[in-house]
């Protein structure tokens, strides 16, 4: 169930995807923003969220390079990554999830599915 | 190219295997020049003629030697057959003499009259047949007159009296004058007869020397003339070789040659006509070949990189059109299955509207940049003044960016061209909005322009990523876009293709220079429409031009 202790890292340049996503999650998550790969590798490190919604174009980085740091940052306790990307070809899936993705969704996404996707992988994780 | 060597025009240089050595010299190449330009069927003609003319004259030389040789052998017989005969007249005058003395001396027996008598009649016989053989020479006709009359007057003044008195009396035609007057006048005779038999064995010599000389005539005209025919044969042979087998040979090399894909081969033109006509026919058709394959080359080409091109497209529009979708999808999911407060209802359609503008407006910047083709962009023609235009771009474009820092810096009070206002606006922005964009930690970006010499100069500056070496060729590429979607900048890769037809259009110039972590600097030059008009600002007098005129006035900037 959801509860505010369950932290999610919204991570998209795109300010209308970031506030689809988070009205499309239950409003008990706490939820953090980060616009670029820099803040949003900054962010696991400090807030340390449960889940992470990925894009993986960025700017200044690619989202796979997100997805490393986190990858390494939580070696112990691995945190979920959901890509959610516009770039949908197979290819880019396996990319992802040879990089260490959880998941993958492409844009344009169902609000419904993102939040069924995010609850599976949180109810995994426990 | 390949090139393949026939039977050349004399004139034409010669591959040194083939530069013939049996045939040159002077003669030679003058008579090939002159009949280069002749067909072959003229050629075979020609030699044909001439071997026969050559053929015909030997074997007249020869008849004309063996008719002379014949003559001699003629000659000689006849020389002879009229030593034979003269030989006879001698016998029979010997018969004459012997049967006389006979006579005289067996005291008239008269036996011995009947080979005197006998002798008489042989006579005139003898000389006819010495005349009848005679050549037309005087001298010896006379000579066989002479003796003619000499034999009758010892029969008919010596011979018939001697008879006569000896029947009388063989005392007296013994007597010692009688024997004497016999004996001078056979002497004589004899001497005739020496004279003419010693005259016709020099004839018969001569005749004997000259009918060898004829036959040693006849042999080397004969020999000479089988050599000559034969040399001629030789020449008319390779002649033949050299003319048609040679460049048969060498059209089919070429040929296959073509086959094995190398259409750059060409055949040297000229020789005989039909080969000039064959050589320039294949070089044609070697040509249109070529050509043709190399159009199919540059069409496949330009297929391949319209399908890359195609592919990059799908690719810009599949992540540039997903976003504002993804969007207007979620928002209207949400509104449709949610229960949502009014006033979030208002906020998501304001979201949805914006979504799906900018959606319109990334389809009008595709359809933008399948126009980017030269010539297909419609410019107006009218004076501006690029000043303000840059001004406000930048003014435009530092209210949406907190990050950067716009700075404009014209010395010049205007900078006059003449184009297409909104489509310079267009290339400003784009320049403009890529120097914030390609800046994602921000930082200054400069706009200066100069007046030059007959160009305006505008150059924009940034502190940005810069373009790596790799990628500087393709920069102005219809849908490239480098590292931009790996950094994570949006875009299609058009502006800048489309800024480049938009200048290029108006006859100036755009470029960049750019290290790649130390930001660039693209810079673009559009023609000075009157190098005056910056002093005309000044208040000096201007407009002279009398085809000007619909470029008068311009509103110049007070600003700045």
């Amino acid at each position: 169930m959801p509860d505010e202790t369950t932290t999610i890292l919204i991570c998209d340049d795109e300010p209308s995807l970031r506030e689809l996503m988070r009205i499309s999650l239950p409003s008990e998550y706490s939820f953090v923003e980060a616009t670029h790969a820099a803040e949003a590798i900054e962010l696991v490190e400090r807030v340390q969220p449960d889940l992470v919604l990925l894009d993986v174009m960025l700017p200044g980085a690619s989202g796979l390079t997100v997805l490393e740091s986190v990858r390494s940052a939580t070696e112990s306790r691995p945190t979920p990554v959901l890509v959610v990307s516009a770039f949908s070809a197979e290819s880019d899936q396996r990319a992802a999830l040879r990089a260490g993705a959880s998941g993958f969704l492409k844009k344009p996404f169902d609000p419904e599915e993102l939040k069924t996707l995010v609850e599976d992988l949180l109810g995994a994780r426990t | 190219m390949s090139r393949i060597c026939l039977a050349r025009a004399p004139d034409a240089t010669w591959p040194v295997a083939a530069r013939p050595t049996s045939l040159s010299g002077r003669p030679v190449r003058r008579l090939a020049r002159a009949t280069a330009s002749l067909s072959l069927l003229t050629r075979v003609i020609a030699g044909s003629a001439m071997l026969a003319i050559l053929v015909a004259g030997a074997f007249t030389l020869l008849l004309i030697a063996t008719s002379h040789l014949g003559q001699s052998t003629n000659e000689q017989a006849q020389s002879r057959d009229l030593t034979k005969a003269t030989l006879g007249l001698e016998r029979v005058v010997n018969e004459l003499e012997v049967s006389l003395r006979s006579f005289v001396i067996s005291d008239a027996d008269t036996r011995f009259l009947g080979s005197w008598r006998q002798g008489r009649v042989d006579v005139p016989t003898a000389i006819a047949a010495v005349e009848k053989l005679l050549p037309n020479d005087l001298a010896q006709r006379r000579q066989v007159e002479q003796l003619s009359l000499l034999i009758h007057a010892y029969i008919d003044e010596y011979g018939l009296p001697l008879i006569a008195i000896a029947r009388i009396s063989t005392s007296a035609a013994r007597s010692p004058v009688a024997t004497r007057e016999g004996l001078i006048r056979i002497g004589s005779i004899r001497n005739h007869l020496s004279r003419l038999l010693s005259d016709e064995d020099s004839l018969a010599a001569q005749y004997a020397a000259s009918a060898k000389l004829e036959a040693a005539r006849a042999v080397r005209i004969g020999v000479g003339a089988l050599i000559a025919a034969a040399g001629l044969l030789v020449v008319f042979g390779v002649f033949l070789a050299r003319g048609v087998a040679r460049p048969v040979r060498m059209v089919a090399a070429g040929a296959s040659q073509v086959a094995r894909g190398d259409l750059s081969t060409r055949l040297d033109e000229g020789g005989a006509a039909e080969i000039d006509t064959l050589t320039r026919a294949f070089n044609g058709m070697a040509r249109s070949l070529e050509q043709g394959k190399h159009e199919l080359e540059t069409q496949n080409e330009e297929l391949r990189h319209s399908q890359r091109m195609m592919s990059q497209l799908v690719s810009v529009v599949s992540h540039e059109l997903r976003t504002p979708l993804a969007s207007i999808r979620g928002y209207t999911s949400v509104l449709l299955n949610r229960d949502v407060a009014p006033a979030d209802v208002t906020h998501y359609l304001e979201i949805v509207h914006e979504q799906g503008r900018r959606l319109e407006a990334l389809v009008d910047e595709f359809l933008e940049g399948e126009r980017v083709e030269p010539g297909r962009i419609e410019l107006k023609d009218e004076p501006l003044d690029l000043k303000p235009l840059l001004v406000a771009e930048a003014q435009l474009l530092s209210s949406g960016t907190s990050k950067h820092q716009i700075e404009v810096a014209i010395d010049s009070e205007s900078l006059p061209v003449r184009g297409d206002r909104d489509r310079l606006a267009q290339v400003i922005d784009n320049l403009l909005t890529n120097a914030v964009k390609y800046s994602p930690e921000g930082g200054l970006v400069e706009v200066h322009a100069d007046l030059e010499i007959d160009a305006v100069r505008v150059r924009i500056r940034d502190q940005g990523l810069g373009v790596s070496e790799e990628h500087q060729a393709r920069i102005f590429t219809k849908f490239f876009r480098g590292d931009a979607r790996e950094s994570g900048i949006t875009g299609t890769g058009l502006g800048l293709a489309v800024s480049r037809e938009i200048i290029e259009g108006h006859g100036g110039r755009i470029g960049f220079t750019s290290q790649a972590g130390s930001g660039s600097t693209f810079w673009f030059e559009l023609p000075l429409t009157d190098r005056r008009r910056p002093r005309a600002a000044d208040g000096s007098t201007g407009g002279e031009d009398g085809d000007r005129d619909d470029a008068e006035p311009v509103s110049l900037p007070r600003r700045l």
